[in-house]
């Protein structure tokens, strides 16, 4: 073989290599939607069956009575978790990067800690403490849990945008008689408006998927997020895997939706978060 | 209980306090003329205030949601708690009897184990996984940007809805995978991945692994196309086969990112609970019983709040025995700032 074939076949075994790779990593997701196609029967049958046998709607139908309120709240909690984290992160993103204080080493070292707590150590003191405050059983509970997984991270990564702000705009701004807020909030934020989508989309996820906090804060079944619904299925020694898959389809398109909007975004949102410097 | 204003965060060096630094005073004034420096003053206290205005919230968030939780689940692993006292914000004083329980407890030391036994596992498949897609990833071959935009789709999943699929494809009865191991004539017979306690920490290992790549594949391969070109270049002049080019060139440069991504893979890892929680909930017969999980189960099922912190306060000391590592990782970036002023 001469150089230039053995280069090619190497490029193609590559392509191929990748390509198993992919199948690894898509096949589960590809299954719960084939699944979510598939009749009671042919689920129970005892053959798993890698296009759907007899195609039907039924699983879609079941679901969409029992869990259309479910993904109702959890869009309320996703996009309050997003509205939280964008009232407090984008302004302390900013102070943490453009302002000289004092205390930018302890905050952002908190942060950074933050982002390693375990979760379920949160879970347990809040549910108690949420007592005392009335918040166990609501969406504000849920949503200042939540926040839990999106601020740290939506602070780091806004404050490594903000970094990259040339400071003479908010000079000009300043010349130009504006107040700190008013150059904060007309000049920074728009400029900043793809760091904050990032932000914004990542904080929904976070609220739209979690799952601890609405089994522990949540104590009823007032308040019932999609993650809780499809748990609540699994519950009984018999589950009804139709209804589980298309639950599960339903709650994975808003990041189906995402990856698809926010594509280029969400690489480098996610690893922003984690290797700051 | 007081609760001090002390933040969570500085296990470093010397425990600062914040909440009570004085304004600081050495700022850039280099006025000489002493009548424009009143003015100067004024402008630099104004973008002070300002600065602390736009800190406030952040602060006050993270002293309710991350300092307050924390401190109290310490106060909570030293209290009698019971359904009785949930209601109320204290219980009686019950010294390190809930210590003294969970090392004892038969469940809560196989938990710690399986923490231990699943972290490492989930690291080191994650680690040779993930490295060897990034180094895939970072050679040219067509379709690569698409390979690299798909590999990321197990992140963007609620955990919850990853364990539940799992759960799908492991099980016996109509199973994929065992489907496919019987298809190709790996094995006679499914192998029962979710009902045998020997196999099932090997089946949430498996999952966690497939959940944990895309991060490591993602920072690796970041970290690779920040080595210099003329570097590698260089190297293969040498005559450098393509292992010693890896071992002895890529590796050390990229070795500040390697750490990270362990470190963060690690405390990523000892958290693990929705994944569990769907796919065997622990089970079966503890064998799958994580710190997270047996927590939660003395915490909420069982409502022993005291025993349940104790065990959460293990898995944070887990997670902060990390936090100086990381700190000095990111040290570069902590107080950094381009402000106005400068």
């Amino acid at each position: 073989m001469t150089r230039l074939q053995r280069s090619r076949t190497l490029r193609w075994l590559c392509t191929f290599a990748s390509l198993v790779a992919l199948a690894i990593v898509l096949f589960p997701v590809y299954a719960v939607v084939v699944a979510s196609f598939e009749s009671t029967y042919t689920l129970f049958s005892g053959t798993y069956h890698f296009w759907p046998a007899s195609p039907t709607l039924a699983n879609y139908r079941t679901v969409l009575s029992a869990q259309a309120a479910n993904v109702v709240t959890s869009l309320i909690v996703g996009l309050g978790t997003a509205a939280l984290a964008l009232v407090v992160a984008v302004p302390a993103a900013y102070a943490l990067s453009k302002y000289r204080l004092r205390v930018t080493v302890v905050v952002v070292s908190s942060l950074l800690i933050a982002q390693i707590v375990p979760s379920i150590v949160l879970a347990t003191s809040l549910f108690i403490i949420f007592h005392w405050v009335h918040l166990v059983n609501t969406y504000p509970g849920l949503i200042l849990a939540d926040g839990t997984y999106a601020i740290p991270f939506a602070i780091l990564v806004l404050r490594a945008f903000f970094f990259s702000l040339p400071n003479e705009v908010m000079h000009a701004a300043k010349v130009d008689g504006a107040s700190e807020w008013q150059t904060f909030t007309r000049i920074v934020v728009p400029l900043a408006r793809s760091a904050v989508i990032t932000v914004a989309v990542f904080a929904f996820l976070n609220g739209w998927g979690d799952f601890i906090f609405a089994l522990t804060v949540l104590n009823g079944a007032t308040i019932q997020p999609i993650t809780l619904g499809i748990y609540t299925y699994l519950g009984n020694y018999s589950t009804d895997w139709g209804a589980v898959m298309a639950s599960a389809v339903i709650a994975i398109v808003p990041a189906a939706v995402m990856l698809i909007l926010a594509q280029r975004y969400i690489a480098s949102g996610l690893t922003a978060g984690s290797v700051v410097g | 209980m007081a609760i001090h204003e002390r933040d969570p965060g500085m296990v470093e060096g010397g425990g600062q306090r914040r909440g009570s630094s004085p304004p600081d005073g050495r700022s850039g004034v280099r006025a000489s003329d002493p009548t424009r420096l009143a003015s100067w003053l004024s402008l630099e206290r104004k973008q002070r205030l300002a600065g602390w205005a736009f800190l406030t919230p952040a602060i006050l968030y993270v002293l309710f949601a991350f300092a307050l939780p924390i401190i109290y689940n310490i106060v909570l692993s030293f209290e009698q708690t019971s359904p009785a006292t949930i209601a109320d914000i204290t219980a009686p004083f019950a010294g390190l009897a809930n210590y003294r329980f969970i090392l004892h407890d038969p469940t809560s030391i196989a938990a710690i184990v399986h923490t231990f036994e699943f972290t490492g596992g989930s690291l080191v498949g994650q680690f040779i996984i993930g490295f060897s897609l990034a180094l895939l990833f970072s050679l040219r071959f067509p379709g690569r940007t698409f390979a690299r935009s798909l590999v990321i789709v197990p992140w963007l999943l609620p955990l919850i809805v990853t364990g539940v699929i799992f759960k799908f494809l492991f099980q016996l009865q109509g199973g994929a995978v065992d489907q496919l191991l019987v298809n190709i004539g790996l094995v006679h017979h499914p192998i029962d991945w979710l009902d045998n306690p020997h196999l099932a920490l090997w089946t949430i290992l498996i999952a966690n692994i497939w959940l944990g790549v895309p991060f490591f594949t993602l920072l690796l391969f970041s970290a690779l196309q920040d080595v210099p070109l003329d570097v590698k270049e260089a190297a293969l002049m040498d005559g450098a086969g393509a292992w010693q080019r890896l071992r002895l060139v890529i590796v050390p440069i990229i070795l500040p990112v390697i750490e990270v991504t362990v470190l963060l893979g690690f405390v990523f890892t000892v958290k693990v609970f929705d994944l569990v929680i769907g796919l065997t909930g622990g089970g079966p017969a503890n064998s799958t019983q994580l710190i997270t999980t047996w927590s939660y189960n003395l915490s909420f099922q069982q409502f022993s709040f005291g025993e349940g912190a104790a065990l959460n306060n293990l898995l944070l000391l887990l997670a902060v025995i990390c936090a100086p590592i990381y700190l000095m990782l990111n040290r570069g970036s902590l107080g950094r700032s381009s402000g106005v002023e400068r």
